[in-house]
């Protein structure tokens, strides 16, 4: 079938992973593997003091237990992503008898069965000297630091707040939220002749190669990293995690390969997560609804032993036009893992204040939410006066409303009501992604008996990529959906982007985009013979000659040496420097965008909820959703839908279930299992309507793709927080928003 | 997990022997025990695997006294027309419970020995005076919105989990026990201990022994019952806070009530205070409200759980209503 861009192609490698024939990290069987587990902190900060692992060596096939002491290697220099490495923090467990978080890894137990290594893991003995510690943001000793260098300053918004006649100053909260892929964390390590293997699930694995390669001191190409498929990531398989540098290490001093798969609640300690935020909201508007000044004050959890921070207000500040605005970042040390990227990770909780706010702001006015977004529709980006690449913000709320019904609804607190008694609330909330963009390579190779093969070391997260990729090149080449072959997920592949900010269709699209083209110009050529090239084009299979004459670009590639055409190419974003670009394809992290000295680049949404609350019970149900998003060039509508919804789901998860819970006076996570940690079920989803608008962006990248991965859950806790506001007369504040929220 | 022998008992008898054992522990659906195992909380060193043994599935709810098998499975037993029909609390408490995945494997038996899901017995570390008799408790201090507020006492604050044992406390329910040493029955509300300052033994099981059948006393109240399940998502959440209501009544008038609650107590929890409220008046919403109310007149709230009162106030009074309107 036509495996062209707009086409809604099956996803490639569905019926592999629904059959089970799909190979995930975990599953590559390697001979002779041993089997680890992990030993993890029980206090939150202090020292260890003592650690016997006499008990956990007596476990029979116990083979080794590496602890502070044990360890005694001096790694190679590395370091914390946000510092220009690629690990998921600076601080590297069992390299000292620190523990600076709960869960942190004291000792690693590799035995020659699973079983044993879980046995003898908890047979590691460990004395601690605690010392006092905080984990959440609320704990009276801790305090905001501020991030200056995240100042927006536009006009002055605290004067023209002031003097406004309508404005709303409130303070909203998040939590902090694990990311819980499905599939666990975990690494298998194999060395081979001094070079390694690593079978671990990433969503960047070059990334991943260029810091193994640093830490274990060897070059780049004696390291593979290998992760074909993906169970879910959202942000925390981007970076390497500790454990598997561990692992790479018990594998290298056994010399067997390693298997290390981390258990369920383990993962909510050795990897990253969402951190908390508190967001004050301030926007004032002149009695017709013009807003006039627009002030967001966040600060956000960090970690004592990493800086880290996802501000928010560099995104909501391009929301609507405003002569005024003025924009805050701080942070908040806290005794925790590193927080790290989670699925929009300034955006999701960012938007919750913001576009409550904003739906305040439009009760307060008197105003419809939609009317009041349209009014204050900016022409070009409020902060630097950028024109925008493409914004299609008022075309995806009026067609949303469409979709929706909201000419239906009426504004009224509790007016609305289904026939069985329940209050129904419709809320809105609009939505943005920044459209960043990573440099890429990509080959391609077309093949006389038809096929085309794309490779890249790029990732698909189970959102799409293999079959997009895919048909990025088919749309140059013409080649049928069948014929296209996809690699994917190998550091060995042509350097890809890491698998984050949205932007694997755009920046690998256009490599792959670009490798296709120079395939067409070669194939185009060896038909032209001695003739002119450019008189020839190609369309169904064929190539066509200025008579008009079509031969089949099978016979054409007969009769290239070697039965083929392949190339390669880089790819970089337009406004990015070659050094930086280099840096890039190396596994380093180069972004470029969203805003560059000539536009700001960002997809937009709109995004509607219906919740259905119980009168008496006041427990909430969504029970309809609609997103309507401007992303550019849809490459395939089906896999950017999905994705899209799939961000929806989470948002209704956001809004109303998701939070890990902190034990404020043990300083550590309180429900880490899934049985604690709550998430959707299908039966608290109803209907969920998504569509794009058509859009042209000539400007983002070569194939004029925006983001699609993120934006879905931007919107969505604000909207069902406003919905639940129409129905119940009660602003919830915070997320999750709970039953007892609402029992007044 | 440490190591373990596995028997799986080819009959009563011999399940009954390998049961009274040193060390042993039973194993029916697996749902509860393998889950205690791999959370290093049930550590036996001999796991007597009854899940497959005949006889024990069987259900007859058609009687003056319903009986249910132990090994009956929750899925099988939800679906029971009879059942569906004439006690729709116990239906509903089982559709409602867990997943239909556990809900094929789980029996009825290992269901109401389900233990606490707190999560400071739980993670293995915290302080727990039921994991670790005399070591204090956690949740006194620390997260505790998922905690009990009735039949709790300063050493325990946990809840009893599940559903179907919640719903049961409502009716005339009994357990029989076997073991080599013969047979008893246990009225089901003498089958939990409340916490009281030993919270590490939750019910009158003796090591050795089986719960072989649960069984109620058949009464007409069963029609007018239901069991309202409030949570905090649509499926596989346990109860924040539950009701189950059964009622005769003559007219609009209340002439005998069943109240029991889940979700907020240390043990399935009859609630008389509610039934004798109800009993003798005209059913309307605020008297349905005074009962929730009357219900959680002995409530020991905690830092987080306070709101459960409220809940819990209005779970009782929509059972109470929806239970009224059953024919």
């Amino acid at each position: 079938m036509d495996g062209s861009i707009g086409v809604p192609v099956v996803r490639r490698d569905g019926a592999a992973k629904t059959s089970g024939t799909a190979l995930y990290a975990a599953d590559f069987p390697h001979a002779d593997t041993a089997y680890a587990a992990l030993t993890t902190s029980t206090v939150t900060r202090g020292r260890i003091i003592r650690i016997d692992t006499t008990e956990a060596e007596a476990v029979p096939g116990v083979q080794m237990v590496l602890t502070h002491h044990s360890l005694n290697e001096t790694l190679g220099e590395e370091t914390f992503v946000m510092k220009g490495g690629h690990m998921q923090s600076s601080f590297m467990p069992l390299t000292s008898d620190e523990v600076h978080y709960a869960g942190q890894i004291v000792a690693l137990v590799v035995a020659d069965t699973q079983e044993a290594a879980e046995e003898a893991s908890r047979k590691v003995s460990v004395d601690y000297a605690a010392q006092h510690a905080s984990a959440s943001i609320e704990d009276a000793d801790r305090v905001e630091e501020p991030m200056d260098d995240k100042s927006i300053d536009v006009g002055d918004a605290e004067a023209a707040f002031d003097r406004a006649p309508v404005k709303v100053d409130a303070t909203y909260l998040t939590p902090a939220q694990h990311h819980n892929p499905i599939e666990l964390y975990g690494a298998t390590a194999v060395w081979q002749d001094g070079k390694l293997l690593v079978n671990a699930p990433s969503q960047w694995v070059v990334g991943n190669q260029a810091g193994l390669a640093a830490i274990f001191g060897l070059p780049m190409d004696d390291i593979r990293v290998e992760s074909p498929y993906l169970g879910g990531g959202f942000g925390a398989k981007a970076t390497i995690l500790p454990h598997t540098v561990l692992v790479a290490m018990a594998a290298r001093r056994l010399g067997r390969p390693v298997k290390l798969v981390v258990p369920r609640e383990t993962g909510f300690t050795v990897s990253s997560f969402r951190p908390a935020t508190r967001s004050r909201v301030r926007l004032a508007a002149e009695q017709d609804g013009t807003i006039v000044a627009v002030m967001h004050d966040e600060a956000a959890q960090s970690a004592v032993i990493d800086h880290v921070a996802f501000p928010a207000t560099g995104v909501t500040a391009r929301m609507y036009a405003s002569p005024n605005i003025r924009m805050r970042e701080s942070t908040i040390a806290t005794d925790v893992n590193t927080p790290g990227f989670q699925r929009a990770p300034a955006e999701a909780p960012g938007f919750f204040g913001f576009e409550s706010a904003v739906d305040e702001l439009a009760v307060a006015l008197g105003m419809d939410p939609i009317e009041l977004r349209i009014k204050n529709e900016p022409v070009c980006d409020p902060v630097k006066g950028l024109p925008w690449s493409s914004r299609s913000l008022v075309p995806c709320f009026r067609r949303g409303a469409e979709l929706f019904g909201w000419n239906r609804r009426t504004p009224e607190v509790g007016s609305m009501t289904t026939p069985d008694g329940m209050l129904l609330g419709w809320g809105c909330a609009s939505a943005t992604y920044p459209s960043a963009m990573c440099p890429s390579s990509a080959r391609v190779k077309l093949s006389a008996d038809g096929t085309c093969v794309v490779s890249c070391a790029a990732h698909d997260l189970g959102t799409g990529a293999y079959t997009v990729l895919g048909q990025v090149a088919a749309d140059v080449l013409g080649v049928p959906d069948e014929l296209v072959r996809v690699h994917l997920g190998d550091s060995t592949l042509p350097s890809g982007p890491v698998a984050g900010g949205s932007v694997t269709t755009g920046s690998a699209g256009s490599a792959v985009h670009m490798a296709a083209l120079a395939v067409r110009e070669r194939l185009l050529k060896a038909a032209a013979g001695g003739g002119d090239p450019a008189s020839f084009t190609l369309a169904g299979g064929h190539v066509i000659g200025p008579d008009s004459h079509g031969r089949p670009v099978a016979e054409v590639l007969a009769s290239v040496t070697g039965g083929m055409i392949e190339e390669t190419a880089d790819w970089k974003p337009g406004s990015m420097s070659g050094d930086q670009m280099r840096m890039g394809l190396a596994g380093g992290m180069a972004f470029a965008g969203p805003t560059t000295e000539t536009h700001a680049s960002y997809s937009f949404g709109a995004q509607f909820a219906e919740v259905r609350v119980d009168p008496l019970l006041r427990t909430v149900r969504v029970s309809r959703m609609v997103g309507v998003f401007a992303c550019g060039r849809i490459i395939n509508p089906r896999t950017a839908r999905s994705n899209l919804m799939g961000g929806m789901i989470w948002g209704a998860s956001f809004a109303l279930l998701e939070e890990t819970k902190v034990d404020r006076p043990r300083a550590r996570f309180a429900n880490t299992d899934l049985a604690g940690y709550h998430f959707s079920t299908n039966a608290d989803i109803g209907e969920v309507v998504v569509e794009t608008v058509d859009e042209v962006d000539t400007v983002v990248n070569a194939i004029g793709a925006k983001a699609v991965g993120e934006i879905g859950i931007v919107g969505m806790p604000a909207a069902i927080a406003n919905a639940i506001y129409h129905a119940t007369g009660v602003r919830v504040r915070k997320t999750p928003i709970l039953v007892e929220d609402l029992l007044g | 997990m440490q190591p373990f022998t596995y028997v799986r008992a080819d009959s009563l008898d011999a399940a009954l022997s390998e049961a009274s054992q040193p060390g042993a522990a039973i194993m029916a659906g697996g749902t509860t025990m393998v889950d205690l195992m791999r959370g290093n909380l049930a550590a036996p060193s001999r796991l007597v695997d009854i899940g497959h043994l005949p006889g024990l599935s069987e259900i007859d709810t058609t009687g003056p006294v319903l009986r249910f098998g132990a090994l009956a499975r929750m899925a099988d037993v939800a679906e029971d027309a009879t059942l569906l029909r004439d006690y729709p609390a116990l239906s509903e408490s089982l559709r409602l419970a867990a997943s239909q995945q556990l809900r094929n494997a789980a029996t009825l038996g290992g269901n109401i020995l389900q233990r606490t899901r707190c999560q400071y017995f739980r993670d293995g570390i915290s302080n727990c005076n039921k994991r670790v008799p005399g070591s204090g408790c956690s949740a006194l201090d620390g997260e505790n919105r998922e905690m009990g507020l009735l039949g709790t006492s300063d050493q325990c604050v946990a809840t009893y989990p599940g559903d179907w044992g919640a719903a049961l406390a409502a009716f005339d329910t009994s357990v029989e026990l076997r073991s080599v040493g013969g047979s008893r029955t246990v009225p089901f509300a003498q089958f939990h201990l409340p916490y009281g300052d030993d919270p590490a033994h939750e019910s009158v099981v003796q090591p050795g022994e089986i719960v072989t059948a649960i069984t109620v006393q058949a009464m007409p109240a069963g029609r007018k019952s239901t069991y309202v399940k409030v949570r905090d998502r649509q499926s596989y959440a346990y109860a924040v806070v539950s009701a189950t209501v059964a009622l005769e009544m003559d007219g609009d008038t209340v002439t005998s009530a069943r109240v029991s609650l889940g979700g907020v107590a240390s043990k399935p929890w009859r609630a008389p205070e509610a039934e004798a409220v109800l009993t003798g008046r005209t059913l309307t919403e605020a008297v349905a409200l005074e009962a929730g109310a009357a219900a959680f007149a002995a409530a020991r709230p905690l830092h987080h759980n306070a709101f459960k009162i409220e809940l819990g106030r209005r779970a009782v009074a929509r059972a109470a209503l929806l239970a009224s309107k059953r024919t």
